[in-house]
């Protein structure tokens, strides 16, 4: 795992020019939604606020092709189908991030009973090797781990990698005044021989915009 | 669910479910009052995996306003014998 992991890291490092962007997202009107839906509803249909991340990000690279596909020796290979890559920590060390196949057409309860059964599958090893091996681009959320943004390393043949730090409560200045919001901060780490800075800033912005209405997730 | 469950049982319970949903975790000794979070690396889903779990055993449905001070095994029994004791 350890030496995997080495390998294609180091070769990502190597390889590919990455670019980084990041953006702080007032995540105060998903936190309410997301609070007052799971309060209505008994464990095993409630949600996780990753689930909104993911479907937040498949549904905004529609717009973004060339995020969403594969380097082949520096030419670029598009996908028409998303496949968000979950990067999930094995306890004891390491990490995978299987892909939640056609991530953007799932509705929020499939997504998030998918992300349940991997999630379950890492931790008794039961992923199949497709699932490790098809994914279009990543997401790596640090859940409730304390860090306020993670700059990733894109997975080759992967181009693009979107991260997602702790939410934490922080100063907003909203029409003119500060005020307590739950904050949190997205990355994008890009292959800039495939996308530029420019689109990756109008991505993470959409990124947002989509996170601000989380009923149309 | 059985009248009286006493405190021991519940504790069982609530490591054997743990261990369900966290199988990884079913060598390690798991001391009642250790923080799962910080010690054992339980992450957002592992608990509320358990605690689906624990809602299908013992019929208690733990609330997400009461997720932030259920840290251990310990908290967590004590708190579903309250719930129990309460029915």
């Amino acid at each position: 795992m350890r030496q995997a992991i080495a390998a294609a890291m180091a070769h990502a490092k190597r390889e590919i020019p990455h670019y980084y962007l990041s953006q702080d997202v007032d995540l105060t009107p998903a936190s309410d939604w997301l609070a007052q839906r799971n309060a209505e509803l008994p464990p095993e249909r409630r949600l996780l606020m990753g689930v909104l991340f993911i479907k937040a990000v498949a549904l905004t690279l529609k717009g973004f092709p060339e995020l969403n596909g594969f380097d082949r020796e520096g030419r670029f290979e598009p996908s028409a189908a998303i496949h968000v890559g979950c990067a999930t920590a094995i306890r004891g060390g390491g990490l995978v991030a299987p892909a939640i196949h056609d991530t953007d057409h799932l509705d929020l309860d499939t997504l998030m009973a998918k992300l349940r059964d991997l999630v379950a599958r890492v931790r008794s090893g039961g992923l199949r090797a497709s699932e490790l091996a098809d994914p279009t681009i990543t997401v790596s959320s640090l859940g409730e781990r304390g860090v306020d943004r993670l700059y990733g390393i894109i997975y080759p043949p992967q181009v693009a990698i979107v991260g997602f730090g702790t939410p934490r409560p922080a100063p907003w200045v909203l029409e003119d005044r500060v005020v307590p919001r739950q904050v949190v901060t997205v990355t994008l780490a890009a292959d800039h021989r495939h996308s530029d800075g420019h689109r990756g800033a109008l991505f993470l912005a959409q990124v947002a915009q989509r996170l601000h209405e989380p009923e149309n997730l | 669910m059985s009248t009286a469950m006493t405190k021991d049982q519940i504790l069982a319970a609530t490591l054997d479910e743990l261990t369900n949903v966290a199988p990884d975790l079913a060598d390690e000794t798991i001391p009642p009052d250790a923080d799962l979070r910080e010690v054992f690396d339980l992450d957002s889903m592992d608990f509320l995996n358990w605690f689906t779990a624990l809602h299908r055993r013992l019929g208690v449905d733990i609330p997400e306003l009461d997720y932030p001070k259920l840290r251990s095994m310990d908290d967590v029994a004590t708190y579903l014998a309250a719930r129990l004791g309460g029915l």
